[in-house]
């Protein structure tokens, strides 16, 4: 008999009392909390996910149920001069072993503008704890609100591999820009930050030494260059259209623990992460798509310890494939269907991961190497500050679970494919 | 009475929906900047004053009209811009007002703000 996973936790208790808070400040007509004549506004949301597996574990012990997928939000913005903008956001979040930083300040940022031009054109600047603009979704991955549906597609918005951290929001600054002719729109960001990349599993991502049996975790330092960031759209009638064009660049040095570097020895990651986005919204449907490949290129770090790893061609420069299309459809402005394919190929010379298998030795079966989702989801909105959304998922390939949740995902016996559904419910003001 | 309320709804469905600003400023602004006001991407007037931007809830009638007739966009495009905005900490949203007599007092008693109104 299947049992729901409900244990009581500090952090679960501490998660819903902020959420009653959040409830009790908010009646339900407000759309946010003003102050100041409007000059200092407060917005929250609290959402709470059941997730079920019938193979594999996703945000916790999902074959059981788990309801380890909660993710509040607590975002003032102060305007202290018309275009001087400051905002923070306090963040609760836990999805299991995939997020287990619990409470964080999660961005930090002010903003400056200048409109020239009659406002044609807007330059700006942007500092401190800020965003990471990348591709669509990224900006505001943690609301429900602003996703297609329960699950970001995991091929390009990696929730569960513990990569969301380093992904959301990075120490630095950024340049912007925007300029507005007739029914055209065209904008470009350019960021330079240090990335959270000691969060999660970032280091294990950028070194590329997966989390095995026997091995101790690649805990070390990531330091080097800022990461660059560069993201250019163009927008048809007020975001009728949609093309966009975003990419990441990382060169990052490793220094192992102390402890350690009987196993790992230094080394450097360099990473580049283009993703192409295009959308075309009607007004019953929408339909979207990215595409994009991350190549990485190592080197050090080897040891005779791990020289298994080092000795794979793919483990030094390797570039994956990354993409996905999907269809939206609005039956009511409250009521909406999501379709949708994802694709992620670890290694897009071998789609098929067996030529990895077998340069693993066996040790990694073929469907680690790749991970087909197909997914249909509801998004209901049945009261103005609530929304209840359900996907289900039917995914091929294991590339994308968490090896803490998943510690025999190499095994022979294990599955190559799962079904998911994931339901979340979400309250915000 | 079920001929009156009919042509109640008429008259209604035909009243044109029309710019509101507390300065009467507004109507020499091309449709790309009012739209560009609305989606909240612009925060201060020529002068520098700031702009206060009041809306209708997105279910009400005049919201979807002014959306379609006057920006020519979908309702659901304004709400997801500013979704991405309050959530990327990057923006606000705009005053949300929940009656048309509302918008008018709130837009003819705020400095620099602007709104939407039925045409009478």
């Amino acid at each position: 008999m299947r049992s729901i996973n409900l244990k009581p936790r500090f952090g679960k208790a501490a998660s819903m009392i902020f959420c009653s808070a959040l409830v009790l400040l908010s009646p339900m007509k407000a759309s946010a909390k003003e102050f100041f004549d409007g000059n200092v506004k407060v917005y929250g949301f609290a959402s709470q996910g059941a997730t079920y597996t019938d193979h594999h574990q996703v945000f916790g012990t999902s074959r059981d149920v788990s309801l380890d997928f909660r993710e509040m939000g607590l975002i003032t913005s102060v305007k202290l001069l018309p275009n001087l903008l400051i905002s923070a956001q306090g963040l609760y979040r836990d999805t299991g072993a995939s997020d287990t930083q619990g409470t964080r300040l999660d961005f930090a940022q002010a903003d400056y503008s200048v409109p020239l031009f009659d406002s044609s054109l807007v330059l700006g600047a942007r500092g401190g704890r800020v965003k990471i603009p990348f591709g669509l979704y990224n900006d505001t991955r943690d609301v429900v609100w602003t996703r297609p549906s329960v699950l970001l597609p995991q091929s390009i918005y990696f929730d569960t591999l513990a990569l969301r951290q380093a992904m959301i929001a990075a120490d630095g600054g950024m340049l912007y820009g925007r300029y507005t002719h007739g029914e055209h729109r065209f904008g470009w960001e350019f960021m330079a930050a240090e990335p959270q990349d000691s969060t999660g599993g970032a280091t294990g991502f950028l070194t590329g030494i997966p989390h095995m049996p026997g091995l101790p975790k690649s805990e070390g330092s990531l330091g080097g260059r800022p990461m660059l960031l560069g993201r250019a759209f163009y927008e048809w009638m007020g975001g009728r259209g949609k093309l966009m064009f975003s990419i990441v660049d990382l060169d990052r040095d490793f220094s192992a623990s102390p402890g350690l570097s009987a196993f790992y020895q230094n080394g450097n990651t360099k990473v580049t992460y283009p993703l192409f986005s295009a959308q075309y919204n009607a007004e019953k449907w929408s339909l979207t798509a990215e595409y994009g490949w991350i190549s990485s290129d190592r080197s050090g770090y080897s040891t005779a310890n791990t020289a298994f790893i080092q000795g794979l061609p793919t483990w030094k420069n390797n570039t994956s494939e990354n993409f996905y299309v999907q269809g939206e459809y609005r039956f009511t402005p409250e009521f909406w269907a999501v379709l949708r394919y994802d694709v992620l190929h670890l290694n897009r010379d071998d789609r098929g991961g067996r030529e990895m298998s077998r340069l693993s030795g066996g040790l990694a079966p073929a469907h680690r190497f790749y991970a087909r989702d197909l997914t249909a989801g509801v998004r209901w909105s049945f009261a103005r500050n609530f929304l209840l959304a359900s996907d289900y998922h039917y995914v091929n390939g294991t590339a994308w679970l968490n090896e803490s949740e998943n510690p025999n995902l190499s095994s022979p016996e294990a599955s190559s494919h799962f079904s998911m559904v994931t339901t979340m419910l979400s309250f915000r003001f | 009475m079920a001929i009156s309320l009919a042509s109640l709804t008429a008259q209604a469905d035909d009243a044109k929906v029309r710019l509101l600003d507390s300065s009467g400023n507004t109507k020499q602004l091309p449709v790309e900047t009012v739209r560009e006001i609305f989606f909240m991407r612009l925060s201060s007037w020529p002068d520098g004053s700031p702009i206060r931007v009041f809306v209708l809830p997105d279910d009400h009638p005049l919201h979807i009209r002014f959306a379609k007739e006057i920006l020519g966009v979908y309702p659901f495009q304004l709400r997801s811009a500013w979704d991405r905005l309050v959530f990327s900490g990057t923006g606000v949203s705009p005053t949300l007002v929940e009656s048309v007599e509302e918008m008018r007092s709130r837009v003819e008693s705020t400095p620099g703000a602007i709104g939407y109104t039925d045409k009478q």
